[in-house]
């Protein structure tokens, strides 16, 4: 997790990804980065079943 | 004339006949192991057998022979002189000692690449999302865990479990405690909280307001943890903790009473006592009926203290001003437990504790102040407005408590759909399931199921029928079974399949129960909190000396299955969320597995159990070594991991009912616990109502746990919440991308960037 960002030539944030946070069992995880090979993929693959 | 002889290592060595004679002494004597000594006619024939060997290596013509080669000709002599039993000795000692090399070198390497590759390139870093393997406690954890886990797979396990193992026939979980302890706990705060507890210095007494009490609850989920390999559950949430909420209020009411007053020593013990004597014959001070009463005391302390006075408009000011302080102090108390959960760390610094807690169906005032605000604190989120990922929260769905209008909790029920569209938990159970509902016993809390938030559910106990509750109880451990292997080796043979899948579990339970025998000798003072502070159930009774044999027999033993998806399409072309005859097959197969568990439990008297295993670590590592033995099998080892559980493959198009109504019945035949998921777009937070049906139609269905998953993203630049796509619908940047301070000025942004 970020907690600090500095500021360089008045710009914040660069190399700061989003945090994506994502269900594994039923568990939350808070970033896709520590999410293991065969999670990952399964994680991109997921369809949606219902859109509101 | 052999004069040297090369080593594995490549080193030379002088040649030297004995080790030859040694090798083939060992395989004779391993034909009769109880007699160690060899007799004068089998001296002889080593001799011979030496000669032999030795014309053989010459006859090759080698002059350097290797170590290898002169054992594979040691096999041939063996062989030809028709020794067949002896050979076959010989070839499986040679095998355990490559494989003893094997292991050492395998682990060699997994330490150097420990140390010297980062966590993204190395999947075994990544095994559980939620440790850091990249900070020096979480390595260091690795190190001990992978040696642990090389010990108990070379010493420990029978070789055939050992080799179904690494093949991939079966996922044995948690193997680095194999030898230290068992998986997870339900824990009940009641009596412990009661009797007060030690964490190792000093003893903690009973709470005495709300904010301890939350406090306290964080400590013994911490504190179970590091005695245990899984997570930590409080089952009954809102119960254990309502008389903090209670005695919390006594304390504010006197306080108000007494500045009403202008007079700090105004006698108010009373008051107090009598709050407490309230509570204990009502279970509530803050219903109707037990306000009117404790307003009847308060008008008599103000009455003792100015009896000239009308005190009616302070009493009601007293009254109202207490409840509101209560209130105040439960947010807070909850605020702060789910801050603490998500900060707090356990086992070395490498993970926070990882922690769920169930409520929904108390009903008490205190009850449902206790739910509303971690509800509102989980809404609200963490310091920065992140979701918080701890506590797994698990709302308990019941009828006629909280799902229709007019119920007494419905109110909650909404909340927690609104919180969860939002923040993903809670997650939702089902109590009216009737595989739920048979163990439910009217006014007893204690036997509503709860979950492990990654699934696991324990309830029903055949050791001992008359504990058939939620706390105190947990999983022992479990292994899963490679369902997409068994049937492609039974080649569309349904009757093959099924007769190797029997054969694998009876195996697995053997496993298990080599396992139980090892924890079952540990004694209550390996587990100085689970057990030494009488949390596992009847743990209390036993001394610091006494084994946990007979305690944990209240635990489950689990087994695991992965991947019935890609399992159906193996065996007739087809998944279960496209083809009906694949569905039934697919209750047919677990149906059958939950049959042979519960024969089992009969048989032993232990409780076995089916589980549809959370399978993080093991999602992509069948598949892997499957892929490798059989090539790409369209269906079924196409892809990187292996369909979770019984689920609908993940990419398959589905709409949300459908997918809810096809899982639902196997949520019945896996009683060590599942879940579903139904995944959602668009911005829930605007429509709570397609939330709500979709939960309630999971009950409906007969699911037994479920949640919906939705994007949930934070850029933490300038903290937005929500969906996310390559750009931050607030300050405007892509993925890494940096955003100048003046734009976030502009956009109000307060900004966390000058640290």
């Amino acid at each position: 997790m970020q907690t600090r960002l500095h500021a360089r030539n008045g710009i914040v944030g660069t190399g700061v990804k989003f945090e994506r946070i994502r269900r594994v069992t039923g568990y939350l995880v808070g970033t896709l980065d520590r999410f293991n090979d065969g999670k990952r993929a399964e994680e991109r693959d997921r369809v949606k079943h219902l859109t509101v | 004339m052999i004069r040297f002889i090369v080593k594995r290592d490549g080193r030379k060595v002088s040649f030297n006949e004995d080790k030859i004679s040694n090798a083939i002494r060992k395989a004779l004597i391993s034909s009769h192991p109880d007699d160690k000594s060899t007799s004068a006619s089998e001296e002889q024939l080593i001799e011979k057998l030496t000669r032999q060997v030795v014309s053989e290596i010459e006859k090759e013509n080698l002059q350097e022979p290797s170590v290898e080669n002169t054992q594979d000709i040691i096999e041939k002599v063996l062989i030809q002189n028709e020794m067949a039993q002896e050979a076959k000795n010989f070839i499986l000692y040679r095998q355990n000692r490559t494989n003893a090399r094997i292991y050492n070198t395998e682990l060699t390497k997994i330490y150097r690449d420990l140390t010297s590759k980062s966590t993204a390139d190395m999947d075994l870093k990544r095994e559980n999302a939620n440790i850091d393997a990249n900070a020096p406690m979480g390595l260091m954890l690795r190190f001990g865990s992978e040696g642990s886990k090389d010990y108990v797979r070379r010493y420990v396990l029978r070789p055939e479990h050992s080799i179904a193992h690494s093949r991939g026939d079966i996922h044995i979980h948690d193997l680095d405690f194999y030898m230290l302890t068992i998986n997870c706990c339900q824990i009940g705060l009641k009596d412990l909280f009661k009797r007060g507890f030690s964490t190792g210095h000093g003893f903690l007494r009973e709470p005495q307001s709300i904010q301890s009490a939350a406090a306290l609850c964080c400590i013994a989920i911490q504190s179970n943890q590091n005695d245990m390999h899984g997570g930590q559950s409080i089952p009954l949430f809102e119960y254990d903790l309502a008389p903090y909420v209670a005695i919390s209020y006594s304390k504010h009411l006197c306080k108000v009473v007494c500045i009403c007053l202008r007079n700090d020593d105004a006698k108010v013990d009373d008051l107090k006592a009598y709050c407490k004597e309230i509570y204990a014959k009502f279970n509530t001070c803050l219903s109707d009926e037990t306000q009117a009463l404790i307003r009847n005391k308060v008008i008599e302390v103000f009455k003792r203290e100015d009896p000239n006075k009308d005190h009616q408009a302070d009493v009601d000011y007293v009254l109202s001003e207490a409840i509101k302080l209560t209130e105040r102090e439960t947010y807070q108390a909850m605020e702060a437990l789910i801050h603490n959960l998500n900060s707090m760390q356990s086992r070395a610094g490498a993970q926070v504790p990882f922690s769920s807690i169930n409520y929904g169906t108390g009903t008490m005032p205190e009850h449902r102040m206790i739910m509303k605000n971690v509800l509102l604190a989980t809404d609200a989120g963490l310091g920065g407005g992140e979701t918080p990922i701890f506590p797994v929260q698990i709302f308990k769905v019941k009828d006629g408590v909280n799902t229709k209008k007019g119920d007494p909790n419905f109110d909650l029920f909404e909340l927690a759909c609104k919180v969860s569209a939002k923040r993903l938990f809670p997650n939702f159970s089902f109590l009216d399931a009737p595989y739920n509902a048979m163990y439910y016993k009217e006014g007893h809390p204690e036997t509503e199921v709860a979950l492990m938030g990654c699934r696991t559910r324990v309830v029903s106990n055949y050791f001992d029928k008359t504990k058939e509750v939620i706390p105190g109880r947990g999983n022992l451990s479990f292994t899963t079974i490679n369902l997409p292997r068994l049937a492609i080796e039974a080649h569309g043979s349904i009757s093959k399949f099924y007769e190797s899948l029997d054969e694998l579990i009876y195996m697995v339970f053997d496993q298990l129960m080599d396992r139980f025998k090892i924890i079952a000798k540990k004694q209550v003072l390996n587990y100085p909190f689970l057990m030494g502070q009488g949390v596992w159930i009847d743990s209390e009774r036993l001394n610091p000396e006494d084994t946990i044999e007979d305690v944990i027999k209240n635990g489950t033993m689990s087994v695991g299955f992965i991947g019935l998806a890609e399992c159906l399409v193996a065996l007739i072309g087809k998944h279960h969320g496209e083809s009906k005859e694949a569905f039934d097959l697919g209750y047919q197969i677990l149906k059958y597995m939950r049959d042979i568990c519960d024969k089992h439990t009969v048989d032993t008297g232990l409780n076995f159990s089916l589980f549809s295993t959370p399978a993080e670590g093991l999602s992509g590592r069948f598949v892997k070594i499957d892929k490798k033995l059989y090539g790409i099998i369209p269906g079924v080892t196409d892809r990187e991991y292996y369909t979770n559980s019984f689920h609908v493959p993940v990419y398959y198009e589905i709409s949300a009912a459908e997918k809810i109504r096809i899982e639902g019945p196997f949520h019945e035949l896996c009683n060590a616990g599942s879940i579903s998921y139904i995944e959602m777009d668009g911005d829930l937070t605007k429509n709570i109502e397609a939330f709500e049906k979709v939960i309630l139609y999971m009950k409906e269905c007969g699911v037994g746990y479920g949640s919906i998953n939705h994007p949930v993203d934070r850029c933490p630049v300038c903290n937005y919440v929500g969906i996310i796509g390559d750009v931050c619908p607030r300050c405007g940047r892509r993925d890494g991308e940096g955003v100048s301070i003046e734009r976030l000025r502009k956009l109000g942004v307060g900004c966390i960037c000058t640290g």
